[in-house]
């Protein structure tokens, strides 16, 4: 499903430029659940962003689902994004002015799906992150495990191919952690593919295969039991 | 636009309730004070607009030759519109005159109405001007010479009902006939009357009268320049050919005798331009027009200052948006949303503002005006307001957008945040540099306005009233005197021609001395007086002595410096020999200069001398005494009953009348630079919350680490004094400029000191400081656990 060869990636300002990927290779299959791990600094949340298409390559190729994506404008990174992948970041990022309905409503009017059928799905996926019960209430109103699990909907009531994972319960305490963890297993297992920074072992035991990185390179994959 | 983004944008203007205050109250307060200026605008702009072709229509003033343009008379004689109608390109000419002090009797109840202006009209008249007619119709008026219209608020004041045709009232001891009933005048006519009555009647009295010297009908009168002439003149005529047209008319008729050059001025700029050149009123208006847009653009620079400061905090949602998929178009819509709410509110709070502050406007402009909706002009102007702001304000929001990456934004950051701050810097200098300048201009205005009530006029002015007598009084003025001399309150009385002390126009070139040059062409005013008016009135000699009261008086002269000086006289001036109108005499005083016209004109040459009639009695009183004296005075006049009623006027409020536009203007213009400084503060206070905001954070931090409670303020304001600093720099010298050209139009102004410039910039920084530190204070003396643990 990804296909990455040869990635460089430059950060430069006015004094320094820093190598934040370099000569990155990464495959991931379809229905694959892949912990990304490493030090802080060494690329990972970079990596994440070019998967995600929300940052672009300055070298290198990038196949995504048989497309060769790297050279993608804008308007068509988003295109692609907005049907293929859900994000799930470490700080919630939810709207503040949208209710818990409204905020996994969004991706849906984004593609343009009609209102009942809208209705119908953000139900479908708050039920399944159990948190129905709170659909009318502001993000502030809620906890931390609770917002994530908004995230997590949100991230998914599009039925996404992919979805990224930057940290996800970076914010979370241990049982929350673990229910947002269960909540992206069975995601997994009903099919969809998953790519997840993390700097917790215990998370990345949940899945596949985890990826280590270190200085904007892979130096080791191990494949979990 | 779709419920999303309505509900998005309510939300984010609720959870901002401050921002949302200061935007909505800036905008609407600033819409509303230029709306109000608007109106007061398209008001002075609309005087005599409401005619057909008003462009049309010319009026004729007078222009003393030799004069320039200095001694113009308003008036000319009767015969210039029948001159006129020789010329083809006149259209239709038509003459009017007025009686100003006229009381009307409804016989049947014996009601007295005075002080109706009556209008004398020629068959013309109404085909000239819109003044449309209620019931009636406009050829009965000139049927008959006692025939008569009134205006619907005179019936109803004479008879309690506008249905009054057929009616008879009493006037100059003749009976006439109510035949039409027309609108009243509207308020920006310069034509107004009470009554129109036709001319026939007039010309009927004028010759039974005697006439005017030789001339006996008012078709022959070239002397009296007391009537009005208008005209219509063809879509391709050329004023200034039918403008030498009648003067050479005029020329052959007099045989050649020069005295006046007539001119035509378009009517409809006369109220702004006066005949004489005077573009004072224009400037007015001019100058209201730019304090309207600059009180949009204040308001304006605060939405723009506020919206552009917010971005940042919009930033983080929009990031989000695009990770999920939002293009472009659609995140422009989201935001655009939120304007439109905040200026449709601020549009609908302006209105009902106007709305509000309409009756309180009239009273302090001294108009009647009215805020229609369906003001076209307003709404424009509102409209292009509204679409610059807008502009200005999305500007950088679409720079954002579009530059926008989406992972830095959800970071918190903007990439161009520099010039944004930029911008915004150079707006706050922008609004400051004009606050600035209204401070400093009202400042100035202010010490000029009061200058001109504490100038010394020459003469004493407290205490003294002047009441107009009428024929039958003045007939017997020596026992009115003797009277009033037992009068305890009344301190002295005297009779003379200035009907107005501090505005006199009655003025002559006939003056002649021995050694007068040939290129003279002195211009002279004149006025009869009695021996008690110079003591009455405490003017003072340079030279001379007063009149005896003997009969020798009629070949004295009192004159002032001015008049010796322009004659070129060398002192000592008693007795020289001089003639005024042909009657000799000498001079036997001469008297230190005096205001007898508007101080918006340096003193000119003046005579007074026994001769003429004067009508109008001077009393001076005392302290505490005036209604004693108000009621002998009273009493004595309706021993001499006559048409007239008795009435009474303050030297003091005839003063207060004189400057009354200046006054109003004064105070309009405080009023509207105290809502520009209000909105520029209030800004200021937005910019300096939003500062203390996003720093909330680095203060927590520098209050851990031991900063105190001064040097947090210290480092909130520093950026925003200097920028009012800065505002200070720039705002002096257009205060300075601005206020020279206003000062200008004053022949007597007060000085442009360099105290005020420095009054103004310490009332700037003060203002700005104590908005600033109100909001660092609070800042500052937060606890920083709060804002650490907000992170
Ligand atoms: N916008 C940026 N400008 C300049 N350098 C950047 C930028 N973003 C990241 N970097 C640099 O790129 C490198 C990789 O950063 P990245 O955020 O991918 O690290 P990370 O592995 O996600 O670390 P962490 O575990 O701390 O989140 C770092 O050296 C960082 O300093
Ligand atoms: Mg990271």
């Amino acid at each position: 499903m990804i296909k990455i060869t040869n990635l460089q990636k430059f950060y430069r300002t006015e004094e320094v430029e820093t190598v934040a990927l370099n000569d990155l290779n990464i495959h991931v299959q379809e229905g694959e659940f892949v912990a990304v791990m490493g030090p802080s600094g060494c690329g990972k949340s970079t990596l994440l962003n070019i998967i995600g298409l929300l940052d672009d390559l300055d070298e290198g190729s990038y196949v995504f689902n048989n497309v060769e994506v790297a050279k993608f404008n804008e308007r068509k990174r988003s295109d692609l994004r907005k049907h293929n992948i859900g994000f799930v970041f470490q700080s919630f990022n939810l709207i503040d002015e949208l209710t818990v309905f409204e905020n996994v409503e969004l991706p849906l009017i984004y593609t343009n799906v009609p209102a009942a059928e809208r209705k119908k799905r953000v139900e479908e996926v708050l039920e399944k992150v159990q948190i129905m019960h709170r659909r009318n209430h502001f993000p502030q109103q809620l906890s931390g495990g609770q917002q994530q699990r908004v995230a997590v909907a949100r991230a998914v009531v599009n039925n996404p191919k992919l979805i990224l994972a930057d940290e996800p319960t970076g914010n979370l305490d241990s049982s929350n952690g673990n229910e947002v963890m269960n909540l992206l297993t069975e995601l997994n297992e009903a099919g969809t593919t998953i790519v997840m920074v993390t700097h917790s072992e215990h998370d990345a035991k949940f899945s596949d295969r985890v990826i280590r990185m270190l200085d904007g390179q892979v130096i080791m994959e191990t494949t979990t039991v | 636009m779709n419920t999303e983004n309505i509900k998005t944008a309510w939300r984010r203007l609720k959870n901002n309730k401050f921002y949302t205050a200061v935007n909505v109250l800036g905008l609407a307060v600033s819409l509303a004070a230029a709306m109000l200026i608007i109106l007061w605008v398209q008001d002075e702009r609309s005087f005599d607009k409401f005619h057909h072709d008003h462009e049309r229509i010319y009026k004729v003033s007078s222009h003393l030759v030799g004069d320039g343009t200095k001694n113009v008379w308003l008036g000319s004689p009767s015969p210039v519109a029948n001159l006129a109608r020789e010329n083809t390109n006149v259209e239709i000419a038509s003459r009017i005159t007025y009686d100003g002090n006229a009381t009307l009797r409804n016989d049947s109840t014996h009601l007295k109405v005075s002080n109706m202006r009556i209008l004398h009209a020629d068959e013309e008249f109404f085909s000239l001007f819109n003044f449309p007619l209620r019931s009636g119709q406009v050829n009965t008026l000139f049927q008959q010479p006692k025939n008569a219209f009134l205006t619907q608020s005179t019936a109803i004041k004479l008879y309690g009902d506008e249905n009054v045709i057929g009616e008879i009232f009493h006037f100059d001891d003749e009976q006439f006939t109510v035949v039409g009933i027309i609108e009243d005048f509207p308020q920006n006519s310069s034509i107004k009357a009470n009554v129109i009555l036709p001319l026939s009647y007039y010309a009927q009295r004028f010759t039974e009268y005697g006439g005017n010297g030789n001339w006996k009908t008012i078709d022959e009168d070239l002397g009296n320049y007391g009537f009005y002439t208008y005209m219509k003149l063809s879509p391709t005529a050329s004023s200034s050919d039918v403008t030498n047209f009648v003067n050479s008319a005029f020329l052959k008729a007099r045989n050649g005798a020069h005295f006046v050059d007539f001119s035509l001025d378009r009517l409809e700029d006369l109220h702004l331009i006066s005949a004489d050149g005077n573009k004072s009123a224009l400037h007015v208006v001019q100058v209201f027009s730019i304090i309207a847009i600059l009180l949009l653009a204040i308001g304006a620079i605060n939405y723009v200052n506020l919206s552009t400061a917010r971005s940042m905090e919009s930033a983080k949602g929009i990031g989000i948006r695009k990770v999920i998929g939002a293009s472009k178009k659609q995140l422009f819509f989201l935001f655009s949303t939120e304007t439109v709410v905040i200026f449709f509110t601020a549009i609908l709070l302006a209105v009902a503002l106007v709305f509000l502050c309409v009756p309180a406007y009239n009273e302090i402009s001294g108009k009647s005006l009215s805020f229609a909706l369906g003001n076209m002009q307003v709404w424009l102007f509102i409209s292009t307001a509204i679409v610059v702001t807008l502009l200005l304000a999305a500007i950088y929001p679409a720079l954002q957008l579009s530059s926008f990456h989406a992972i830095s934004a959800l970071k918190g950051q903007l990439g161009n945040h520099f010039s944004n701050q930029t911008l915004r810097k150079a707006l706050v200098v922008f609004q400051f540099s004009i606050s600035i300048t209204l401070i400093i201009s009202t400042l100035i205005i202010g010490k000029q306005l009061q200058y001109i009530r504490e100038i010394n006029l020459g003469y004493d002015r407290e205490h003294v009233f002047t009441v107009p007598l009428p024929y039958e009084a003045v007939q017997h003025i020596d026992a009115i005197h003797q009277e009033l001399a037992s009068v305890s309150a009344i301190q002295s009385t005297s009779l003379s021609e200035f009907y107005n002390l501090m505005d006199y126009g009655n003025a002559t070139g006939d003056i002649e001395w021995s050694g007068k040059p040939a290129s003279s062409n002195i211009i002279v005013a004149r006025a009869r007086i009695d021996e008690k008016f110079i003591p009455l009135m405490g003017l003072e000699f340079v030279e001379g002595n007063n009149l005896s009261g003997l009969p020798a008086d009629s070949a004295a002269f009192v004159v002032n410096e001015e008049l010796v000086k322009q004659m070129g006289l060398q002192a000592p001036y008693v007795g020289t020999e001089m003639s005024l109108h042909n009657i000799p005499g000498k001079i036997i005083g001469v008297l230190k200069n005096f205001n007898f016209k508007s101080l918006k004109e340096e003193v000119s040459p003046i005579v007074l001398w026994t001769h003429a009639y004067s009508s109008t009695l001077y009393v001076k009183t005392s302290a505490n005494k005036t209604e004693e004296a108000i009621a002998a005075v009273a009493k004595v006049y309706e021993k001499y009953p006559s048409d007239y009623v008795f009435k009474y006027n303050f030297l003091d409020s005839q003063f207060d009348d004189l400057y009354k536009s200046d006054n109003r203007t004064g105070l309009l213009f405080n009023i509207f630079s105290g809502i520009a400084i209000f909105i520029s503060v209030l800004g200021l206070f937005a910019l300096t919350t939003y500062a203390a905001q996003i720093r909330i954070k680095e203060i927590g931090i520098r209050k851990v680490l031991g900063a105190d409670v001064l040097g947090i303020v210290h480092l909130l304001s520093k950026d925003f004094i200097l920028l009012v600093l800065i505002a200070i720099t720039i705002a002096c010298p257009v205060a300075w400029y601005l206020m020279n050209e206003w000062l200008s139009s004053f022949s007597y102004r007060t000085s442009i000191s360099i105290s005020l410039f420095v009054s103004g910039g310490v009332i700037a920084v003060l203002l700005a400081y104590v908005t600033i530190g109100l909001r660092a204070m609070q800042a500052a003396l937060a606890n920083p656990v709060n804002s650490l643990r907000d992170e």
